[in-house]
């Protein structure tokens, strides 16, 4: 019984964490997380969502990437384990969580958006708040959700004015140099923490230096996820598989009328 | 007829062997003064240390330093006389309320240790350790093991004490303050034995009241000795019940029960600086002394706080010279170091309009901090982490912030599910599991099974809910629906699912929509739908 096995299996791992623990040995824990889904699991290298490392899955709004992370958080909590939601956007809906299996209770979400400290400190906090979950080493996988774009478009905005109006370039507090240190910074507390940390960007997003890197499209027949970058294999796609949303999705009809 | 009942051996046994633990803080007032001195950042760096310290009272000097003692200062000195031999002596005045604060702080703080402290004015504390054969171990008595906690937890709140177990309040206080510091003294004989422990102790160790010392002096009766060596008749025929009294003492016999302290009030703890601090880095120094005192004070009552104060005084030249912070903790807890954390969180968002001359660090609410009961597998470690993390998110963030979310029988959906807070699945909400079969809180059907999940992951809703639903505009021919109109973009639809329609709940905010799960090209699945009031067609969410 194939069930039963790997449960045993569970458990025998379980004590063998427990004496590693008793012993004050180092936790031993899998390099890689699977992320619930067998076709993007061959995509990713090591068969998985790598530990102690940042992870990028970049796509449009409607192309499945959050889908892909709330299955991964899923499989990374197991049955005893925490994850984390770090929502920047405030977009995450909890009654879709479920479905993915997340164990609502074990899941907690950050949401820092307060509308008096504006788009700028609202992602700073953000990215600070991810850093420290990260870094605590209390949560099996964390997920990011930041609009780091939103203060890139407003940097540009205020560089052109500044340009047109010949007067002192303001630029925005959070530019592209600081931003770029905080990745770095994240990517630090991510390898101290060793849990799975995903982050969610756009196609044309800032660049995260994450070792493995996934873009997904929504297409006429579903998702088309493929493997953009990884450490040590930068370069053009290697692999692309396509498939149908990770969202249950039900019949649709492109007859119907509306 | 009032019968007088003969006291069993059991119960007079009990009351002369009781076993106390003394101990003695010498020269508190300049203790507490150098204690108050060290939590002050680079006072150690800037001041001259070899510049004696002296505490005077009423122009006599009550305790002095070794600088002092070196240059010729003795206690008792005037004032006047102490400079005329140390001309650079620094004489601070003595304050007994602080002294009194100071051993009230240490009695609070040995309350983890037993289960009576009695402060016993104006140096000494007495401690019940009739338990401390507990603390027995292979090659250790418990008596000395517990007297070396004593000691230890003193000295880490600041504090050099003497310490000595005997049987009886007198006999313990007096064999403490005689004690060659800091090895704790241990007299093993029981009742009425400590008198050959207390002979070679001057009259003074006893405590008399200052008449009768005073006149067995004057009778050449200078050390304990000397009185427990005189006929018991004899001094109850010339001093009364008070030569009596004083006698037992001297033969080690003192059956008074101890008079536990009872604190009254959440502890504080206050920092003076003399000169006002204007960075955050030196500030923390000095709180992280408060800090410790006061998890040490909240510890021994097994309390843990669950919401600090930290008032900072400003430099009293500038007006509005104060600033309270209230500091609320995730879960009780009287460990120093994670307040430490939040307040260093907060102090760093802080931006002080002028220098910071004192610090008042207080425990504003508290909860009996709970040992935790652990299991095979459970990771105390990753506990803790989690509560630290949890602690300062909310501290930089705001509670608001962090949730974890809980579903709700709501047909709208946005209010389809609520922040809740989060235990990280060790503790189920008390709402959740007292929920009625069937029936929702507030009397409505269907909140078990929601929170069972079972309609949520029956029914198919999107990942991403927009705050606030975008309008479209929609194209089409003949009745069906070709393509929609997001912004300035027109994009068409690929397919579309049947519509599924919410309605208001009876007693909520009326409305009436038609969802549809809509596949655009170029976006993706997305989350439509048509107000039946307005018939107006927007976008709420997406299947991402």
């Amino acid at each position: 019984m194939p069930e039963n096995t790997r449960e045993i299996r569970e458990t025998i791992d379980g004590l063998r964490e427990e004496i590693r623990r008793i012993e004050r040995r180092p936790p031993q824990r899998a390099c890689f997380t699977s992320s619930g889904r067998p076709e993007i699991d061959a995509l990713l290298p090591g068969g998985g969502f790598p530990r102690g490392a940042l992870a990028e899955l970049a796509g449009g709004p409607a192309s499945g990437k959050t889908g892909v992370v709330l299955s991964a958080l899923a499989h990374a909590m197991g049955t005893k384990g925490l994850a984390a939601f770090v929502d920047g956007r405030g977009e995450l809906y909890p009654p879709a969580v479920t479905s993915f299996g997340v164990d609502l209770a074990r899941l907690l979400a950050v949401r820092p958006i307060a509308p008096e400290r504006g788009a700028c400190e609202s992602v700073r906090y953000a990215l600070w708040a991810a850093e420290a979950l990260l870094a605590s080493g209390a949560f099996e996988a964390v997920a990011m959700d930041v609009p780091v774009e939103r203060v890139r478009a407003r940097e540009q905005i205020e560089r052109v004015r500044a340009r047109e109006q010949i007067e002192r370039a303001r630029v925005s507090a959070l530019d592209a140099a600081s931003l770029d240190r905080m990745f770095l910074r994240l990517r630090a507390a991510a390898e101290k923490g060793g849990g799975v940390a995903l982050w969610l960007g756009l196609p044309q997003g800032a660049r995260v230096p994450s070792a493995a890197r996934l873009e997904l499209s929504a297409g006429a027949a579903g998702v088309q996820v493929r493997r953009a970058f990884a450490r040590g294999a930068a370069g053009a796609p290697l692999t692309e598989w396509q498939g149908t949303s990770p969202c249950p999705s039900p019949s649709l009809d492109a007859s119907h009328a509306a | 007829m009032q019968l007088e009942l003969p006291a069993t051996p059991a119960i007079a046994e009990a009351r002369v062997s009781r076993r106390v633990l003394a101990l003695c803080i010498p020269d508190l007032p300049l203790q507490r003064v150098l204690r108050a001195r060290e939590a002050i950042p680079e006072r150690g760096a800037r001041a001259n240390p070899r510049v004696p310290l002296a505490v005077e009272r009423d122009g006599r000097v009550v305790a002095c330093d070794a600088e002092a003692r070196a240059r010729g200062v003795r206690r008792g000195d005037a004032l006047v006389q102490a400079r005329a031999a140390c001309a650079e002596l620094e004489a601070v005045p003595a304050d007994d309320g602080k002294d009194r604060s100071a051993l009230e702080g240490l009695a609070e703080a040995l309350l983890a240790l037993s289960p009576a402290v009695e402060i016993a004015w104006p140096d000494a504390l007495l401690l019940d350790a009739s338990g401390a054969h507990l603390l027995a171990r292979e090659g250790t008595d418990g008596e000395g093991e517990l007297a070396a906690r004593a000691i230890a937890l003193a000295a880490d709140l600041g504090l050099r004490c003497r310490a000595a177990v005997a049987s009886g309040r007198a006999t313990a206080r007096a064999l403490a303050r005689h004690a060659p510091a800091p090895t704790p003294v241990v007299h093993e004989g029981g009742a009425g034995d400590g008198a050959a422990a207390l002979a070679g102790l001057p009259i003074s160790a006893l405590d008399l009241p200052s008449p009768l010392e005073e006149r067995l002096l004057a009778l050449g009766l200078g050390q304990v000795r000397d009185l427990s060596r005189l006929p018991e008749e004899t001094l109850a025929h010339r001093f009364g019940a008070a030569g009596l009294a004083a006698w037992r003492l001297a033969q080690g016999i003192d059956p008074s029960p101890l008079v536990p302290y009872v604190p009254d009030r959440l502890p504080e703890e206050r920092l003076d600086l003399e000169a006002p601090i204007e960075s955050s880095g030196p500030l923390l120094f000095g709180l992280k002394r408060l800090c410790d005192r006061l998890a040490a004070r909240l510890g021994g009552r097994g309390l843990g706080a669950t919401r600090l104060t930290l008032a900072l005084r400003l430099d009293p030249r500038r007006p509005g010279n104060e600033v309270r912070l209230e500091i609320a903790l995730a879960v009780p807890s009287s460990d120093a170091s994670r307040w430490l954390l939040v307040l260093r969180e907060r102090l760093g968002a802080l931006q002080l309009p002028a220098a910071v001359a004192a610090a008042v660090l207080g425990v504003a609410e508290a909860a009996p901090a709970r040992a935790e009961q652990l299991a095979l597998g459970d990771r105390p470690e990753q506990y803790a982490a989690l509560e630290v993390v949890l602690t300062r998110l909310a501290a930089r963030l705001g509670d608001g912030a962090l949730f974890a979310a809980q579903l709700m029988d709501r047909h709208r959906p946005e209010a389809a599910y609520q922040a809740g807070a989060f235990a990280g699945g060790r503790r189920r909400n008390a709402k959740a599991g007292k929920g009625r079969r069937g029936r929702g809180e507030d009397g409505r059907p269907g909140d078990e099974a929601m929170e069972a999940g079972l309609p949520i992951s029956a029914l198919v809703r999107p990942t991403r809910l927009l705050p606030r639903p975008q309008p479209l505009v929609a194209l089409g021919e003949g009745g069906r629906l070709t393509a929609l109109r997001v912004g300035t973009r027109t994009l068409r639809v690929l397919a579309l699912s049947p519509a599924e329609r919410l309605t208001s709940e009876w007693w909520g905010d009326p409305f009436d929509r038609d969802y549809h799960r809509a596949r655009i090209e170029g976006l993706g699945d997305c989350w439509i739908f048509r107000d039946a009031g307005d018939g107006r067609l927007w976008l709420h969410g997406f299947f991402d």
